[in-house]
């Protein structure tokens, strides 16, 4: 009886030794692996400012229902289970899932964000079912202007599982990045480097110790070369009228108010959306997502007269002095052409303040097309203008090439007739056509227009400012812009904006009215009056003796540009010159005095929340 | 002092003490940072409470103590009733009566009663007397209790009812070696076939037909944290209270049914063997005592505790590292809970008391 007691004790010595000394290695790895996980802290992003330290976006703290890359499930069972309880479509997370599984990176995929004490509540209930889920803290951007400045700033998202795919090793799972405007322009530099900790986790996947911490560096803190100031004047200007207005600094290029009306709130799209919500947005009849600064090609009306006097002050055909005879109406080709007064015998200048079509017809009857889109290649018009924004669109100059390429036919000499006044086939970006008149004002210096100011240095150190591009130098000839700047003065002075003036502030500018536009619901436009249909321009810049910003609004289904897009511009200078509080702007390539420090003690801007 | 307490038996005392003081640190190792973190001072009261009933029963004649078997048996069978009746139902199994502020699982005591009921009745009879009969009408005594048991349900507790019958072969005059031999052989085939042999839904059946409602993939994962744990050991072990599984709670029921895994993971290899030498020499202790016994009542009766002892640690500690089906049955001197603590000491007072007997007469 002995013998087989200790028989039966010798077999699970034998069990044991089995267990322990042939697998124990493999099992202690059995053992880490379930207990220690590793986590990524997500870093925030840097917070963004206006160039006068006013914050236009933050990050506060979120609670998010995430499953750990670590912790996917595999069984579809429990994805299935898990959909159910999230009433959610099981095939769409089953796709997430498998996405995620092929994109290595030790993130999260996220399943709830911005939880509420409710949702946390219920999270935590959903935790004792599936024991793969957890609650993670993470850094959500809150865009604080709402939708003061939109399209300029942008908004950020979850990167997707096919970016992932696309570029292995450039994004991490669950990482936000910008998806569009600055935020996505300069996601680079807006991103911190996220931090990881080891931790220790109990059976139900629950943290009870940290150790080896890697902390998160959150991006830098960002600021544009926005005012917050003139942003909000340019909104309140727009009103409910869509349309799109830029003004850039003549310094440097700038940007210091951008807005595409109707603007859009980004912290609507922080939130995962609804296919409903999402179609409510994108497929807005009045198109709120697009930035109608860059990505809005209008025609260009009377603003783009200055370009063909340009071509043909520069190719000899007439001289400032020339003059042509307006009887309210001319004929070229065998076709009747019409102006909207009868003007009488004027000068160029003359022209360009009242805005005369006979007098460009004339000059669009001695031009070659090709003349024009030389002229407008050497002044910048035919490239996209560099903007830190993403997708921004080229403005289309016409030339018998394009035409040839495009339309597959020749250009007809008649067409150039309609070209010379800014109709036909030509489409300019507001951005192209503010670089433009910054061009003429800066006497042929072509700015490269930027949001980015300075990011500043950690641990709140010094800004380091942005060096744009230099200026390219177009050669234009002084004679030649003494003339245009005259136009432009007249325009304002004695032409068609006179009303547009301000007192104290000589502005020069050219007003513009064209017809629909190439991106609009045609049907949409069809139901409203003739007069409506009309989108209206004004261009220039100011002081016109000492030019400090250019400026190009349109208005569109607003009329007459001298009675719609002016008063806008109007508005702006009034405040830009008169009503802000009378601080000189810090000369660019020189450090923000603190001065410009609004409403923050030193330092506080750096606090992440 | 020594010379009064000379009715208790050194060489079964000392495995005895070295693994109670063993499991209780295991105790409160698991416990650790849980609502059992003070479980181990109970297990504590409970031992000193288990050693002081021990030397009761020790000092106790076994002539006197076999002379009360019948009507404890009858109680016993009561206490059992009285479970079905009005027990305390946790988790679906309906095990223990309420007494005061503790819970007490009847089932413990019955195993020794209905041992020392049962060998009294055989043991006292000659034995050339001993017929058929008889040997059924103890068959039925132990089959008894077990039906009572069962119906809580509780397999693991029924199983620990049979090693009671395993004097029957030897009151036939066949040798105890060759029983056990075969015993030893067909539960050794058994465990191997289970592993190795039957199909998971071949065991399900088993399982289920043993067992209904049991939650096969619960006890699955139950397993596989067990070995891991017990593997994580290794030969030095994770040390006291660093053991991974166990600290995190990977590891189930550890303060009971899987407390083994616990001292396995923290002691290692080493330790592993250290209690089973201890296990062993208890039980080779309680066969010495069965040898030198005075009456046939008094050598069954160690015989079959022995047997129950061999049970338990062979069922715990081989269904913990996977080689049985995961039964619940605690592993003595290791495992937390009242009942069964001051049962085990009962009945080795029993064994005590014989072999002081034995000694002195």
């Amino acid at each position: 009886m002995k013998t087989v007691a200790w028989f039966m004790i010798l077999w699970l010595v034998l069990a044991y030794a089995r267990v322990q000394l042939w697998k124990g290695r493999e099992m202690q790895k059995l053992a880490l692996a379930q207990a220690v996980k590793t986590r990524t802290t997500p870093a925030p992003r840097g917070i963004i400012f206006d160039r006068n330290s006013n914050k236009l976006v933050d990050n506060r703290r979120a609670l998010h229902l995430v499953i750990q890359y670590e912790d996917l499930p595999r069984d579809t069972g429990q994805i299935e289970a898990l959909a159910a309880a999230l009433q959610t479509d099981p095939d769409q997370l089953k796709r997430r899932v498998a996405a995620i599984r092929q994109a290595a990176g030790n993130r999260m995929l996220v399943l709830q964000d911005n939880l509420d004490d409710g949702a946390v509540a219920r999270a935590e209930v959903l935790r004792a079912r599936f024991p793969f889920l957890s609650i993670e803290v993470a850094p959500r951007r809150v865009y604080l202007g709402e939708d003061l400045a939109g399209h300029a700033l942008g908004y950020v998202g979850e990167v997707t599982p096919e970016e992932l795919i696309k570029e292995p090793g450039r994004y991490q799972l669950g990482e936000i990045i910008g998806r569009t405007g600055f935020e996505a322009a300069r996601n680079d530099r807006l991103r911190g480097v996220d931090g990881q900790r080891r931790i220790l986790v109990d059976y139900l996947g629950r943290e009870v110790a940290t150790y080896g911490m890697q902390e998160a560096k959150p991006g830098r803190s960002v600021y544009l070369t926005l005012d917050a100031g003139l942003q909000t004047t340019l909104k309140e200007a727009f009103g409910q009228n869509q349309g799109a207005g830029v003004v850039l600094d003549l310094r440097d290029g700038g940007v210091l108010a951008l807005y595409s009306s109707p603007s859009y709130d980004p912290n609507v799209f922080l939130n995962r959306l609804t296919q409903e919500q999402v179609k409510t947005y994108w497929e807005n009849p009045d198109r709120p997502m697009l930035n109608r600064v860059t990505q809005g090609r209008y025609p260009p009306g009377s603003t783009y007269k200055l370009l063909v006097a340009l071509a043909a002050l520069e190719k000899g055909i007439i001289t400032p002095n020339t003059t042509f005879t307006c009887n309210g109406h001319k004929s070229f080709y065998g076709r009747d052409f019409r102006c909207d007064a009868v003007h009488g015998t004027l000068n160029l200048v003359q022209a360009i303040a009242q805005s005369c079509d006979i007098y460009f017809y004339e000059l669009g009857a001695r031009l070659d097309v090709d003349d024009i889109y030389n002229t407008a290649k050497k002044y910048g018009l035919t490239e996209a203008t560099g903007i830190d924004l993403p997708h921004e669109a080229v403005s289309r100059i016409p030339s018998r090439e394009w035409k040839r390429r495009v339309k597959k036919e020749k250009w007809y000499a008649g067409e150039t007739i309609s070209v010379a006044i800014g109709q036909g086939a030509n489409s300019l970006t507001p951005i192209a056509l503010a670089r433009f008149y910054a061009m003429i004002a800066t006497h042929g210096k072509l700015l490269t227009p930027h949001l980015l100011y300075g990011v500043r240095q950690e641990n709140g150190g010094e800004i380091d400012l942005f060096q744009p591009p230099p200026p390219r130098d177009t050669g234009l000839a002084p004679g030649i812009w003494s003339t245009l700047d005259e136009g432009l003065y007249e325009v304002v002075h004695s032409g068609t904006a006179r009303e547009s003036a301000v007192p104290g502030v000589t502005i020069a500018g050219k007003t513009g009215t064209s017809q629909v536009t190439s991106f609009v619901d045609k049907a949409h436009y069809a139901s409203l009056s003739k007069k409506l249909r009309d989108n209206a321009l004004f261009a220039g810049y100011a002081p016109r003796e000492n030019p400090q910003i250019a400026f190009a609004v349109v208005a569109e289904n607003a009329g007459f540009g001298a009675s719609s897009a002016a008063p806008i511009v109007k508005k702006l200078v009034q405040y830009w010159f008169i009503d802000r509080v009378k601080k000189p702007l810090p000369p660019p390539g020189a450090k923000l005095p603190d001065a410009f420090r609004l409403d923050l003690e030193p330092g506080a801007d750096e606090e992440p929340r | 002092m020594r010379e009064r307490l000379r009715f208790l038996d050194s060489g079964l005392l000392l495995p005895m003490v070295l693994l109670v003081i063993m499991g209780t640190l295991t105790v409160y190792s698991a416990g650790r940072g849980t609502i059992q973190s003070t479980l181990w001072l109970k297990q504590t009261l409970w031992t000193g409470l288990g050693f002081l009933a021990l030397a009761a029963v020790a000092a106790v004649s076994p002539l006197r103590i076999f002379r009360s078997a019948f009507p404890l048996y009858i109680l016993g069978i009561l206490s059992l009733a009285a479970v079905l009746v009005a027990g305390h139902r946790i988790g679906g199994a309906q095990r223990w009566l309420i007494l005061g502020h503790m819970t007490w699982q009847p089932s413990e005591l019955m195993k020794w009663l209905t041992l020392l009921f049962v060998t009294h009745r055989l043991g006292t009879r000659p034995l050339a007397s001993v017929g058929g009969w008889d040997l059924a009408g103890a068959c039925a005594l132990v089959f008894f209790p077990m039906l009572l048991v069962l119906k809580q349900p509780d397999l693991g507790m029924a199983i620990s009812f049979l090693p009671i019958l395993l004097m029957i072969p030897l009151l036939k005059g066949l040798k105890a070696r060759w029983v056990l031999a075969a015993l030893v052989g067909v539960s050794l085939l058994g465990a191997f076939s289970w592993q190795k042999v039957l199909k998971p839904y071949q065991k399900q059946r088993v399982m289920t037909f043993l067992d209904p409602g049991a939650d096969l993939q619960g006890k699955g994962y139950q397993i596989n944290q067990s070995r891991i744990a017990i593997g994580a050991g290794g030969m030095f072990g994770q040390g006291f209270t660093s053991g991974s599984q166990t600290q995190l709670n990977f590891l189930p029921v550890k303060t009971t049914d899987f407390v083994f895994s616990v001292w396995a993971e923290e002691r290692g290899f080493l330790g592993v063997l250290l209690a089973l030498g201890l296990f062993g020499a208890v039980i080779m202790r309680i066969l010495d005592t069965a040898r030198v016994a005075k009456t046939a009542s008094e050598t069954y009766f160690c015989v079959g505790a022995a047997g129950i002892f061999a049970l338990h640690l062979f069922v715990n500690v081989g269904m913990v590292i996977g080689l049985l089906p995961n039964k619940g049955i605690v592993l003595p001197f290791f495992s937390a809970g009242g009942s069964s603590t001051l049962s085990y000491f009962l009945g080795l007072g029993v064994v005590m008391s014989v072999r002081y007997r034995a000694k002195t007469k």
